[in-house]
């Protein structure tokens, strides 16, 4: 059980200074309330089946004074400030922040990150890329329900809330891949709406930034070419944005790298052919109540090669 | 009520209102500064919001404790004297009230010293 208070997706294995004063008032919390439990229920059996003679000094005015009021003013008065410089130096914004916006649908993450010293800006979905080391601020909120964004190795959760901009600001500070998820529910598959978190070195952060905003590639083959006709003449485009060619839509997410994302439908499955390909046939079975409909009616050479031209937008 | 009894209802009710006084003015203190976008004015290098905090919670702090000093001071007299009951359960009940209140101030400071005015 404990191996997996280890993972990609646990509060209990921190990566950032915030989730590190968390995670040690968490223990403090849980293991102070344990101790106290315990002694509390060892005194009252002890009231309970000591002989009395034995038990007589619990009910003196001593006992009650130092274990009813003393001892819990104390400790109150030691947890109180400790839990308020936790929560002073958790969640601080910082000047030189990366700014990234996330917009919570259902049920998927819109992720774009503002111009930012003559490097221009760009949407992305489903996937947060971070540099370590450096600050980060969130801007978050939601376009239809309320949701909530967490990663919990990470930082705290914060409400995205339709109309209100809300702020989490943390930095990571070990590379790797971690998981947030919505943690309010936000409908039938508010279960299925994860997005990886991906922490990289400044120079790689730098150059998936900088790929990330040019265009789409050209099709490399004439089978991808031909999936790239399907995705514009089956109306694709209207929902979905792949930037450098005309699909345009901004319905669903932008999908003009989505061949380099670890995973499909916010968090679900590895990335590939043919989980693209059971994807486009078969959202509403995999993921009913989706906005995005099922395209069961492509032939399998057809659906071949949408997923392969997806596959190949790295 | 005779007067007497008056003083010593008031005297035990003295911790509460001293904390409800406190948490008016500096929660009041906050609020307003915020909503006036003043809060992060400085006087001699000095926030005026942890100041004003800080002066109420010392302020209340005192007060309170000279509640209770006088409230100890009290019960032991009445207890060397003949005293009825009433009059017993009044001097103890305002040691408990200013005692807790004396807490509660300090808890109630806290968060306002510590966190960010307008966050």
């Amino acid at each position: 059980m404990l191996a997996a208070c280890s993972g990609v997706q646990s509060a209990l294995n921190p990566a950032g200074g915030d989730s590190q004063h968390l995670y040690r008032l968490t223990v403090v919390m849980t293991v102070g309330g344990t101790l106290i439990f315990i002694g509390v229920t060892v005194l009252l059996l002890y009231a309970i089946y000591a002989p009395p003679e034995r038990r007589a000094w619990l009910g003196t005015r001593r006992t009650i004074i130092y274990g009813g009021l003393a001892f819990p003013i104390t400790t109150l008065s030691l947890l109180l400030p400790y839990g308020l410089i936790v929560m002073r130096d958790t969640d601080a914004p910082s000047p030189d922040a990366l700014q990234i916006e996330v917009v919570g649908e259902q049920y998927w993450w819109r992720v774009r990150y503002p111009a930012e010293g003559g490097r221009p800006d760009f949407a992305t979905a489903n996937e947060v890329v971070l540099p370590v080391g450096r600050p980060v601020s969130f801007t978050l909120t939601a376009a239809d329900v309320i949701h909530s964004f967490w990663i919990p190795n990470l930082g705290g959760k914060v409400d995205m809330i339709p109309g209100r901009a809300n702020r989490l600001s943390f930095t990571a500070e070990r590379t790797g891949v971690y998981r947030g998820v919505c943690a309010e529910f936000c409908g039938d598959q508010h279960a299925r709406m994860a997005f990886d978190v991906i922490v990289l070195d400044p120079a790689e952060f730098d150059a998936w930034r900088a790929a990330q905003a040019s265009g789409a590639q050209a099709p490399e083959t004439p089978f991808l070419e031909r999936g790239r006709t399907l995705f514009r003449t089956g109306g694709c485009g209207n929902c979905h944005a792949v930037r450098g060619t005309e699909a345009d839509g901004q319905f669903g997410p932008d999908l003009t790298h989505v061949g380099s994302r670890r995973t499909i439908g916010a968090g679900q499955f590895p990335n590939n052919v043919g989980t693209l390909a059971g994807w486009i046939a078969n959202t509403q079975h995999i993921k009913p109540g989706v906005r995005m409909p099922s395209y069961g009616m492509l032939s399998g050479e057809d659906l071949r090669a949408v997923a392969g031209y997806l596959e190949s937008l790295k | 009520m005779t007067r007497r009894r008056f003083w010593q209802v008031f005297m035990m009710l003295c911790g509460f209102i001293i904390w409800a006084v406190q948490f008016t003015l500096i929660y009041g203190a906050t609020s307003t500064t915020c909503a006036l976008e003043v809060a992060e004015t400085r006087l001699l290098g000095i926030g005026i919001v942890p100041a004003v905090i800080a002066a109420v919670t010392l302020a209340a702090f005192l007060c309170t404790a000279g509640v209770l000093t006088y409230a100890l001071r009290e019960h032991r007299r009445l207890q060397s004297g003949n005293a009825g009951v009433t009059d017993i359960f009044l001097s103890q009940a305002a040691i408990l009230i200013s005692a807790f209140s004396i807490a509660a101030i300090v808890w109630q400071g806290l968060p306002a010293l510590i966190l960010p005015a307008c966050a």
